[in-house]
């Protein structure tokens, strides 16, 4: 088990640095920021000007190499365009977006986990199909349609939720909606899937064949072995909720890392781009290591690092 | 909850005694983005600064009709061509309750050219050679050459006081920034709004609303949502379709502007098919401008002939040339031996797709090729400044200099040598120079009105439309835009 942690630890950080290296030399390459943060007519001794004074002008590997010997004292450095340490503008966004991220992944598996178990349970009955019709239209359905028909039904016409902002816990449930309603689908048909699979193994007619009833069958034995597939989908929401959240949040104010991604793409404030996605790559890595620490204690045959 | 009824009590007693300013007690403004940078020498983008000034005081500032009136500066005079006295009005006060003084204005200008702050807007005063206190009223500024252009770029110059900045340094004032103006700040929460608090003794005045709260609300959709629920009694930045979608809710207005900037089309005078002058002139006359205007922006354009729009200095009118007419067109690629050339018409997510599509489909029907390449604006930008042949055929352009003046428009676009040109001809270059370096404006009117016929006649780019800032609101709010997008609270009142 240590060694596996350890092996899976070095994993993780190889990941967070090819990805941290990857994001360094496509931003670089893609376009001169200096332009971006210049006037429109500023002359070209001042853009050099700005390009020396902020160190783009160094060769590229020297660039990577001043941002790796930052890394590892820690350092994020210092936003060009908002002149505060990048990290100080990350940390204030953090607390809002795993807040929506949190109450997405109660949507996401509070509606998605018992809509696939009852779609498998009661296979071919009549409710079957508008589950699945609600499945698949919010697969199907843009989170950006979805959240400015909600904010155009709830918010405009009804007057029940707020437009946009964070003020109080009602600010939370239009945009945790939009962005659950993905994973969600997912959700539900994973369980259906794993439930369906478990329903035709042999312990389930043996617990029906000894007296125990459908329902403490599904309730016991089922739902503890379908569970396993549905933990791994979750770690691998949890990225593609912190993916969805850059429009999400767009759409409703909502100032998480989603909506300062975005900003800061477009202003071409690269210390900050890069601060996002070492964050969020390491959101990613870390939840999918406690995904797979999570099947031992779930079944205690998975036994970790035995080959 | 006792102040406030006072408040109201007071307020009551007032109007019955004078007409007096109703106000509301808190306005909700949304804007599509957070403050870059509060301190005024950094950033200079419309959310930023439509936000800290109203925290600051300007050295000089525009009046609703465009013109140059005394802000912190009572008065000014021009001693000769290369020095100019402004006299410093007293009895200004920082919110820190100190006064403001002629020294606190050498430091704004000092620090804003000093290359060490590294501000964005160095370019914009960087014709200043010095600035000095002359006497405890007085201030003295000196420019390298004479240079026209001061005054309207000292409009942007915000007031900052020495001894706070000396004090907190750069990184801290831009945080808690300290000002002198109606409005100061209460809270920044990032990403998420910031809220100011009126001035009461301000010295113009006691300022409309007692505090205002600016949100981010990135998305238009969102804006005109708040907007229609209450939630926001002001938004900036609609389009066009928004304003027209607005206009059907009897409790909100569209408010709305011509500014300064104009829509245009660059034309690669150096490189490609557009190398041949009649080649150039089809595309003029294969654009048709009101179409454009009247289906794409729902008139909020306005038709332009020149680079430029006339709420800038330099604007001449009857230059002409540019008219609608896809048989002239037709006739011009004919004679240049080009009809179905090939254009590429570079674009980035900056620009309209509907515009850009628009103007394909106009040059297509008059026999060109038109090949449209999109990239990121970062990419956009260094193909478009680098070299001529790397800068596409044509591509489109919404300039604004921010100073109202033909030099801040046409002298960066097409004299030769500036990273946007792509064209050169040392005729233009000669008259631009010129209007540039004197300070009589007759004169300089002569020189940009030969500049715009040379331009007319090689067109390196063409005018398409003055762009118009458009802005929701709640009907008791009375406000009018101005050219130059600032957005004073001091200037809005409140009707209900």
């Amino acid at each position: 088990m240590p060694r596996y942690l350890v092996s899976r630890l070095l994993q993780a950080v190889l990941t967070t640095f090819g990805v941290m290296t990857i994001v360094f030399f496509v931003m670089r390459l893609s376009g001169d920021p200096v332009l971006l943060l210049v006037p429109e007519g500023a002359t070209r001794e001042h853009i050099d000007a700005l390009r020396r004074e902020l160190g783009f002008d160094q060769p590229i590997w020297r660039q990577y190499l001043t941002f790796l010997a930052g890394l590892l004292r820690f350092e994020l450095g210092v936003s060009v365009v908002q002149r505060i340490p990048a990290w100080d503008i990350l940390a204030s966004r953090i607390p809002y977006t795993l807040a929506l991220a949190g109450a997405a992944l109660v949507v996401a598996i509070g509606l998605g986990v018992p809509a696939g178990v009852t779609m498998a349970v009661w296979r071919g009955r009549w409710f079957e199909r508008p589950i699945a019709a609600l499945v698949v239209a919010g697969q199907s359905m843009p989170t950006f349609l979805t959240g400015i028909l909600m904010i155009m039904l709830f918010a405009v016409t009804l007057r029940w939720l707020p437009s946009s902002g964070v003020e109080g816990p009602a600010s939370v449930i239009m945009p945790a909606i939009a962005l659950g309603m993905l994973s969600m689908s997912t959700f539900a048909r994973m369980a259906r899937i794993a439930v369906v699979d478990e329903l035709g193994k042999d312990y389930v007619r043996a617990g029906l064949a000894r007296g125990l009833s459908p329902g403490k069958v599904v309730a016991r034995h089922v739902l503890r072995n379908a569970s396993i597939p549905v933990v791994t989908i979750a770690a691998l929401e949890i990225g593609n909720l912190l993916a969805g959240a850059i429009i999400v949040e767009t759409v409703f104010a909502w100032p998480g890392i989603g909506q300062l991604a975005i900003q800061a793409i477009q202003s071409r404030d690269f210390l900050v781009v890069q601060a996002i996605v070492l964050f969020v790559s390491l959101v990613y890595v870390v939840v999918n290591l406690a995904a797979d620490l999570l099947y031992a204690s779930i079944d205690p045959r998975i036994r970790l690092g035995s080959s | 909850m006792l102040k406030r009824l006072g408040l109201a009590i007071f307020a009551l007693l007032a109007s019955s005694v004078v007409q007096a300013q109703p106000f509301r007690e808190l306005v909700t403004i949304d804007l599509p983005n957070d403050a870059a940078t509060l301190d005024p020498h950094l950033q200079w983008d419309t959310d930023s600064y439509a936000i800290y000034r109203n925290i600051f005081d300007n050295l000089v500032t525009r009046d609703a009709t465009g013109r140059i009136v005394p802000q912190i500066a009572e008065s000014w005079r021009q001693v000769d061509d290369t020095t100019i006295t402004f006299k410093i009005r007293t009895g200004v006060k920082f919110h820190d309750g100190t006064a403001l003084t002629a020294e606190d204005v050498v430091f704004s200008i000092r620090r804003i050219i000093d290359p060490v702050l590294r501000s964005p807007q160095l370019s914009q005063f960087d014709q200043i050679a010095s600035a000095d206190v002359t006497d405890p009223t007085t201030v003295t500024v000196k420019t390298k050459t004479p240079y026209p252009a001061l005054m309207a770029q000292l409009v942007k110059l915000s007031i900052v006081p020495k001894a706070v900045v000396e004090r907190v340094g750069a990184q801290a004032f831009n945080l808690q920034p300290v000002g002198s103006g109606p409005y100061k700040l209460r809270t920044w929460q990032r990403g998420v709004s910031i809220t100011l608090d009126a001035v009461p003794d301000y010295w113009r005045g006691r300022p409309t609303f007692d505090s205002a709260n600016f949100r981010v609300v990135p998305d238009v959709a969102t804006r005109v949502a708040d907007l229609q629920t209450g939630r926001a009694d002001i938004v900036r930045q609609l389009g066009p379709d928004e304003a027209v979608r607005l206009k059907t809710d009897a409790r909100l207005q569209v408010l709305s502007a011509p500014t300064e900037r104009i829509g245009y089309m660059f034309i690669n005078a150096m490189s490609g098919p557009t190398q041949d002058v009649r080649v150039r002139r089809a595309i003029t006359h294969a654009i048709d401008r009101k179409t454009l205007i009247d289906a794409l922006l729902q008139g909020y354009g306005n038709e332009v002939d020149i680079v430029l729009t006339r709420a800038n200095f330099g604007y001449v009118d009857g230059i002409g040339g540019n008219a609608y007419d896809p048989a002239k067109a037709k006739a011009l690629l004919r004679e240049a031996n080009a009809v179905n050339a090939p254009l590429s018409f570079l674009t980035s997510p900056a620009y309209d797709r509907r515009l850009v599509e628009a103007l394909q489909q106009m040059l297509q029907e008059a026999g060109f090729r038109v090949d449209i390449q999109t990239m990121d604006h970062p990419t956009f930008l260094r193909r478009r400044q680098g070299r001529p042949d790397e800068a596409g055929s044509i591509s489109l352009g919404r300039w604004s200099c921010a100073c109202q003046d033909a030099d801040g428009v046409i002298f960066p676009l097409f004299r030769s040598g500036s990273t946007w040109a792509k064209y050169a001809n040392p005729d233009f270059d000669k008259e631009v120079d010129a209007a540039r370096s004197v300070l009589d404006e007759a004169k300089r009117l002569v020189h940009y009105r030969r500049a715009f016929e040379i331009l007319r006649e090689d067109v390196p780019g063409l005018g398409l439309y003055q762009d118009y800032a458009i802005y929701g609101a709640r009907r008791e709010v009375r406000w009018q835009p101005t050219a130059n997008e600032a957005f004073f609270l001091f200037d809005m009142r409140w009707q209900p």
